[in-house]
């Protein structure tokens, strides 16, 4: 039964609204996790490895985000201008200073040890927040954290309407760089064959050094985006880093349009089985989504098989 | 080691068994109340048994589950959920739990084992993440209570042995000490076994064990399935020590990462390297929680967390290594003083030569002919690398007992046929034969077993194996024991002449002689053809004679081969025929004079130059 002046779908289908609200829903958490999986993959991509502290830097980034607020007023859509250049700064030193040496030490082209050294990392850095900030659920309340619009009756976030924006030109940005500038494009070629790479004289260590960094400074956009409808807590990257890994396997380990799309799968499977079942149940619908795709097509669906 | 240093070796390992059986009792003797160290060494042994189960995949295999508390949950709820519902004897679920964490832990590792390293490690996560979010959802399962988040509490029956449950300690500490034992025996019989061998050179490079015919898929499924078993085991000794189990703590993320840290502190892929680790890490834990208890929460986790960087940065060998060698000094030491060496044995020992057997053993090769019947026959094979061609429409065929180079300028597509031939490639169109049978769509393993070997252009050696068990694994799937697998490989070494080398760790060796080692390790899995992709590429000018006289004595052995070579000179002497590849096409074929002096060929070698300018 629809009350008063409902939206004309909602009328006559009331079963497509929720359809609709959940689909619309998961869009607009799903650029965030596009970009936070583009992070994952700008790393994969090139330097061959899982940076298991990808969560923990949006962590990071979402405390430098709400302490900028808290501390200095400073609006949360603002914070990139600071944390961006930070973050980037921590990503490029933890590739030079901690992963470029197992990569000479081990003499291999995907030293799995990275893997537990970012374990490390994360596991460090995560409960060094955890000492410092305690276990509270920070909030950042701004005028605009509540507010809603309505289109055909299907009601939108604010933020996260603002939010899907920002990762879209991101998105966009990065795009741009990737495939103008000499540096986006030594990463892309060094992506696709490192060795042919070095031998046109691109410097791959430096390209490493820069993807981290540009893996790390995403996570200030996305904890921009995050923190005005999101709690900050140290233990916030976790549940985004899972689900990060289940976008990059399902769009393509390395694949940034793979990522893109991936991140809005995701979101909009978790947007409809959140609103038919519960949220947690779809954690569980896309673990199933994840080993489907690893047994069927295990490049991803946007992913390429390399030499 | 000799015979008496390998008496004193067992009793003194023996005598630490018995002191540490003897520990609790030196407590209740020492201590008025003793519970809480008794606690304390229950879970030094608990975290020694799980991280040496996670060990069996983790660190034997280098394949890394961060997710092994999922197997933990599904040994305790197993064994719980019998126990409270069908009156089942713990001891019984236990095995059942074993069971089928076993099969959960090979489903879950099949479709990323095809796969290669980061897949399992993400899967692992996702899945212990996603099970403990779905025990927490779940209340009931088909009537059957699991009561969600809040947790199973097990009925207190006070000391009843059969029901697994004790109220003194000290019978939790033995259990869990005869377990300990159990998983590190069964550890120490896999390393010792043929899985043992596979896996340590999966752990170093996946690729270059399945050209050799072993299918790595397989090693890793088994070490998984023995891993979730022991782990879930784990489980129900949990659950019954505490008798309250719920999914956040039992399928912890926490629960997971102490069993690799601690694996990896105390040297991974080494049979008692976690028992050190546990030792180490569990006390820094407490001693953490009984300062910073309930207000500083996580400090043991940061250690934890430093420790693991740390240690994978500056001391990846981790404390094992260490530990092994001041055992094995002492051992010497006192075996030295209670039977001291014959001075002969002695001399001769320090004299004798590591191996003594004549070069140049005929290689016992599977099809030792040169009648000239085809034996590869390669037809319109073609492979494109997205929107770039690796290899177009490649018709070839190789003669039994030919030897063929194949020649071309870089990116002319030459390693692209080989891992299409041997399976690390599939071809988009086009087909492989050998022998009459088609290899067009076989795995590396497969393609090996049935007789192609290779080398890989850039030297693939197991790098912390020695040169001789390099050779073993080639040797160990074809023949009954490791016994004999070493013997026969011993053979391999000496006919490439490495057996002075033998049991140098494979890491130390030039490049000359890694390619040496790698040429003996394809020609122990007995091919009748062999590909060498630049047998002579990156060695010194003089290795190289050296090299090609080795080439040429496999030829003399019967092997057919086709060799990839940059040098013309040395692919002109040893070939009998060339074909010339160019952008993934072949543009000439036939004798080597023919090839090298055709028109085409010498443009592109010599007037492609050119061509830049």
């Amino acid at each position: 039964m629809a009350l008063g002046a409902g939206p004309p779908i909602a009328l006559e289908f009331p079963e497509m609204h929720t359809f609709l609200q959940g689909t619309v829903g998961g869009l607009l958490i799903g650029g965030t996790y596009a970009l936070i999986a583009l992070g994952l993959n700008i790393i994969f991509g090139t330097v061959r490895v899982i940076n298991f502290a990808q969560g923990t830097l949006l962590m990071v980034g979402m405390f430098m985000t709400y302490w900028l607020w808290a501390l200095g007023g400073v609006h949360p859509y603002l914070s990139p201008v600071v944390t961006v250049p930070l973050l980037f700064g921590f990503g490029y030193l933890v590739q030079k200073s901690l992963v470029a040496p197992l990569f000479a030490r081990e003499r291999a082209r995907e030293p799995m040890s990275v893997l537990l050294l970012t374990l490390g990392l994360a596991l460090l850095l995560e409960n060094l927040a955890l000492l410092l900030f305690a276990a509270d659920f920070k909030t950042v309340q701004l005028d605009i954290s509540l507010r809603t619009f309505r289109v055909g009756g299907i009601i939108v976030s604010v933020p996260r309407f603002i939010g899907l924006i920002a990762a879209g030109v991101t998105g966009a940005g990065l795009y741009l760089f990737f495939t103008r500038t000499d540096i986006g494009r030594a990463i892309r070629a060094t992506g696709q064959d490192r060795e042919v790479a070095r031998l046109m004289g691109i410097d791959d260590f430096r390209v490493y050094n820069v993807s981290f960094g540009l893996s790390a400074s995403l996570m200030g956009i996305a904890a921009a985006i995050l923190v005005p409808f999101f709690y900050v807590h140290p233990a916030v990257g976790t549940s985004f880093l899972l689900k990060a890994f289940v976008i990059v396997v399902l769009g393509g380990m390395g694949s940034m349009p793979g990522a893109a799309l991936g991140g809005l799968i995701v979101g909009v499977i978790e947007g409809v089985v959140g609103v038919y079942v519960q949220a947690a149940v779809a954690q569980i619908v896309l673990f199933g989504l994840f080993v489907g795709i690893l047994l069927v097509r295990p490049t991803g669906l946007l992913g390429v098989e390399r030499r | 080691m000799s015979p008496p240093e390998k008496i004193v070796g067992w009793v003194l390992g023996g005598l630490v068994v018995l002191a540490v059986a003897l520990i609790p009792l030196l407590t209740r003797w020492l201590l008025p109340d003793d519970n809480y160290w008794i606690q304390i060494l229950i879970w030094i042994l608990f975290f020694a048994y799980l991280s040496a189960s996670w060990n069996l995949i983790g660190g034997f295999a280098g394949q890394y589950s961060i997710g092994h508390s999922a197997l933990i949950g599904i040994g305790a709820y197993t064994s719980s959920l019998l126990h409270i519902n069908a009156g089942l004897s713990p001891w019984l679920g236990m095995l059942l739990g074993g069971v089928v964490a076993a099969a959960v832990g090979g489903l879950i590792g099949y479709p990323c084992f095809r796969l290669r390293g980061a897949f399992f490690s993400l899967v692992t996560i996702a899945f212990a993440e996603m099970l403990r979010v779905g025990t927490e959802l779940t209340d009931t399962v088909f009537g059957i209570e699991v009561n969600g988040v809040r947790g199973l509490l097990l009925p207190v029956l006070g000391h009843r042995p059969a029901a697994f449950q004790f109220v003194d300690k000290r019978y939790y500490y033995y259990t869990m000490l005869g377990m300990l034992l159990v998983v590190l025996a069964v550890g120490s019989a896999v390393k010792r076994s043929r899985l043992g061998y596979y896996l340590a050179a999966i752990g170093d490079d996946e690729e270059a064990v399945a050209s050799l015919g072993v299918d790595p898929a397989r090693a890793k499924l088994l070490a998984m399935i023995l891993s979730g078993f022991f782990t879930a085991i784990g489980g129900t000794f949990y659950a019954q020590f505490i008798l309250f189990i719920t999914p956040t703590r039992t399928m912890s993320l926490d629960f997971s990462v102490q069993m690799v840290i601690m694996a990896v502190l105390g040297g991974m892929g080494t049979v008692l390297g976690p028992v050190y680790g546990a030792i180490i890490l569990v006390p820094i834990a407490e001693i953490t929680r009984a300062f910073w208890g309930g207000s500083l929460q996580g400090v043991h986790l940061i250690i934890n967390g430093a420790l693991l960087m740390v240690v994978i940065l500056y001391w990846p060998q981790g404390i094992e290594g260490w530990v092994r060698r001041w055992a094995e000094g002492l051992v010497r030491r006192i075996a030295a003083r209670v039977s001291p060496p014959p001075v002969v044995e002695a001399v001769m020992a320090a004299n004798a030569p590591v191996m003594v057997l004549p070069e140049g053993t005929l290689l016992p090769t599977r099809a030792i002919s040169g009648n000239g019947e085809p034996l590869l026959v390669v037809r319109n094979l073609s492979r494109q690398f997205g929107g770039a061609i690796g290899v177009r429409d490649l018709t070839l065929e190789v003669r039994s007992g030919e030897v063929v180079g194949l020649i071309g300028p870089n990116g002319a597509g030459k390693t692209t046929v080989f891992n299409l031939i041997t399976g690390y490639l599939t071809p988009d169109t086009g087909n492989i034969w050998l022998a009459g049978t088609d290899l067009t769509r076989l795995g590396p393993h497969a393609i090996n077993q049935l007789g192609v070997a290779r080398t890989f252009q850039i030297v693939r050696p197991f790098i912390k194996l020695t040169t001789l068990e390099n050779v073993m694994v080639a040797t160990l799937p074809r023949v009954k024991g490791v016994a004999e697998a070493r013997k026969e490989a011993e053979r391999y070494l000496a006919f490439v002449g490495l057996s002075h080398r033998a049991n140098v760790v494979a890491g130390g060796l030039s490049t000359g002689e890694r390619k040496r080692l790698e040429l003996a390790r394809a020609l122990a899995t007995r091919p009748r053809l062999l590909l060498l992709d630049e047998a002579t590429g990156g060695v010194d000018q003089r290795s190289l004679p050296g090299l090609v006289a080795l080439i040429q004595k496999v030829r003399k052995e019967g092997v057919t081969l086709v060799l990839i070579e940059h040098n013309l000179r040395v692919v002109t002497m040893v070939a009998d025929r060339l074909v010339m590849l160019h952008l993934g096409e072949k543009i000439a074929e036939g004798t080597p004079e023919v090839v090298v002096s055709d028109p085409q060929v010498v443009e592109i070698y010599v007037g492609g130059a050119g061509a830049h300018r």
